[in-house]
């Protein structure tokens, strides 16, 4: 999709009437309509920025600062990272994260691309029928399967593993993946597999050494989708980690909040330290993000 | 082998493990969940088959209605709000601005932090004592209005709503915006040419062409609202009293205990997890109709 500058396309539709014959009113109601524009755009944004400034500032703060109820803090102070790094193991936390969300992402991107490829590049008998049954689960709701997940996931030894979780995370993901690779692999022209098949490639060798280099956009979609949705997780991660030493952060943030309610720098701060890696990501590259993000709903 | 053969073969070879992981995490899951659903079981004892039981009780379950009572609320409330607020937005962005990029980035942040954060965050905001929310309606002057927001009955699910719309604006505005873009610009000119005002353009150009889009979007949010969990169960888990408990939180409130005291029952959340689904269906069925086709949305 298209995230590219804007071009205006047409005036804006806030102010309507007034005299449009006259050039100078007209001008005017231009001028005010404008004005309002603009300021409802900022008061948008302030609005949906504040409570993360809002955050940040809190992090900021002395914990006998939290509930003097001003805005600024008094004192700059790190405190509250310290007191994070020292005590809560935010550190640890940030590794279970990275560790589950790598290798899900690694796996549901490479299992997904190549079922993706098959159902887009090469024929084999009741390929229809095995992809439409995989796609009728995308709108499958994830309540509907925590408790049999847990159940499944208990007879298999795999409850409080980093394992469990992640094999839960790839066939949950992978479906919706692999639908958006298939989309992705029938934008590519076949004739390069024909090509391929002709030079006495392997399917595999077309596979990785023809079509993979040529997917990067999807890949790059379908990366970004699931680091989001695995690094976001919560709910699963609770229900199938009960060792604190091995949840992830989101469940581990939850956890917080009921020991450490009232020290409010010290939440912001781990809140703040949580979501820091996603937005220097997400500003560096805006544009995929975007587009990796909204795809999934426009797609079908 | 024949070559169509061999190739054949790569091909199930190809898409064997995703075959198997769908087998495994999501087809057996699932249809252990409708039989569970089936069953009286607290999950440690031998699961006792009852036929259609837990369904009948749901019936006289007071909770459950007002978890069907809210969760319906929220969808509404969200597809509406979050569907007219992010159209109008995404309009006005479009008419060009100084520094839109900006905006629209920012807009769109809420979207990629987690709903554990955000739900956190707020609840600081919402906070009754300490939270900025009521600070700020103190500076205004407004102090008559300070609540404890989600202690309130009456406020728990509006507030948990703003928290909602905060969170997928820029989402919806994004899809939006994409829609408006490929609009082409020769209709607007003509409407020009023959005297239509920035109004009239909106309703007669804008709305109209943007309509497939809009369906997407409102489906989105339809089935959104019915799956709606992690928002409410970080910032309530269902309360005050189950003032904006959901279908998706008494599911889990009822298998996994939290609050709720009560013995856990599995059988029982499968069956609400059943409506769950089922809603679920009306919504896809819904969308099939919208659309005309066979769109994949979650």
């Amino acid at each position: 999709m298209s995230t590219s500058s804007t071009t205006p396309t047409h005036s804006l539709p806030v102010v309507s009437g007034g005299d449009m014959k006259n050039p100078a009113s007209y001008k005017t109601i231009h001028l005010l309509s404008r004005i309002a524009g603009y300021f409802i755009l900022i008061g948008l944004t302030l609005a949906s920025i504040f409570p993360l400034v809002w955050m940040i500032l809190m992090s900021l703060k002395d914990r006998s600062e939290t509930y003097s109820g001003s805005f600024f803090p008094s004192k700059v102070t790190f405190s509250a990272y310290e007191y994070v790094f020292e005590n809560l193991n935010i550190t640890l936390y940030f590794w279970n994260s990275i560790k589950i969300t790598l290798v899900t992402v690694l796996a549901v991107v490479f299992l997904a691309t190549l079922a993706g490829y098959a159902f887009a590049r090469i024929e084999f008998p009741g390929k229809q029928i095995i992809f439409l049954i995989l796609l009728s689960t995308l709108m499958l709701p994830g309540a509907v399967l925590i408790i049999p997940l847990f159940l499944q996931l208990t007879d298999l030894n795999l409850i409080d593993t980093h394992y469990g979780l992640i094999l839960a995370y790839v066939g949950g993901g992978l479906p919706f993946s692999m639908f958006l690779m298939r989309s992705f692999f029938q934008t590519l022209p076949s004739e390069l597999v024909d090509a391929g098949r002709i030079d006495g490639a392997s399917e595999f060798g077309i596979f990785w050494k023809i079509m993979l280099p040529l997917a990067r956009p999807g890949i790059a979609t379908i990366t970004i989708f699931q680091f989001m949705s695995t690094w976001n997780e919560f709910i699963f991660a609770a229900t199938f980690i009960h060792d604190p030493l091995m949840r992830p952060l989101q469940p581990s943030l939850f956890a917080m909040v009921g020991r450490y309610s009232t020290n409010w720098p010290a939440l912001t701060a781990a809140l703040t330290l949580s979501i820091l890696p996603i937005v220097i990501v997400y500003i560096l590259m805006q544009r995929q993000f975007v587009a990796g993000l909204t795809t999934g709903a426009l797609k079908g | 082998m024949t070559e169509t053969k061999r190739r054949a073969l790569y091909g199930y070879l190809f898409i064997l493990p995703t075959v198997v992981f769908f087998l495994v995490f999501i087809a057996f899951p699932f249809f252990r969940a409708i039989g569970i659903s089936m069953t009286e079981w607290a999950g440690y004892d031998q699961p006792r088959f009852i036929g259609l039981k837990n369904f009948i009780n749901m019936m006289n379950d007071r909770i459950f209605w007002i978890a069907l009572k809210n969760t319906f609320f929220f969808m509404v409330a969200t597809t509406i709000l979050q569907t007219i607020i992010p159209l109008l937005v995404a309009v006005l962005l479009n008419a060009g601005w100084r520094g839109d990029v900006a905006y629209r980035t920012i807009l769109f942040l809420p979207n990629i932090i987690s709903l554990v954060v955000t739900g956190l965050l707020w609840r600081m905001i919402y906070d009754g004592n300490f939270g900025i929310l009521n600070s700020a309606l103190t500076t205004l002057g407004l102090a008559a209005l300070k609540r404890q927001w989600l202690a309130d009955p009456s406020t728990v699910m509006p507030a948990i709503i703003v928290v909602s719309l905060w969170a997928s604006l820029g989402f919806y505005m994004v899809i939006f915006f994409a829609g408006l873009q490929s609009i082409p610009p020769e209709l607007y000119e003509v409407a020009s040419i023959d005297g239509a005002n920035s109004w009239q353009k909106l309703v007669h150009i804008t709305i109209p062409m943007l309509w497939p889009v809009t369906t997407v979007v409102m489906v989105i949010n339809i089935i959104g609202g019915i799956k709606v969990f992690d928002v409410v169960y970080v910032m309530t888990t269902g309360g005050p009293n189950h003032a904006s408990e959901v279908l998706g939180t008494y599911l889990y409130v009822t298998a996994f205990g939290a609050t709720g005291g009560g013995s856990p029952s599995m059988g029982y959340a499968s069956a609400v997890g059943v409506v769950i689904l089922i809603l679920s269906m009306i919504g896809t069925a819904i969308q099939l109709r919208l659309t005309g086709r066979r769109t994949d949305v979650y």
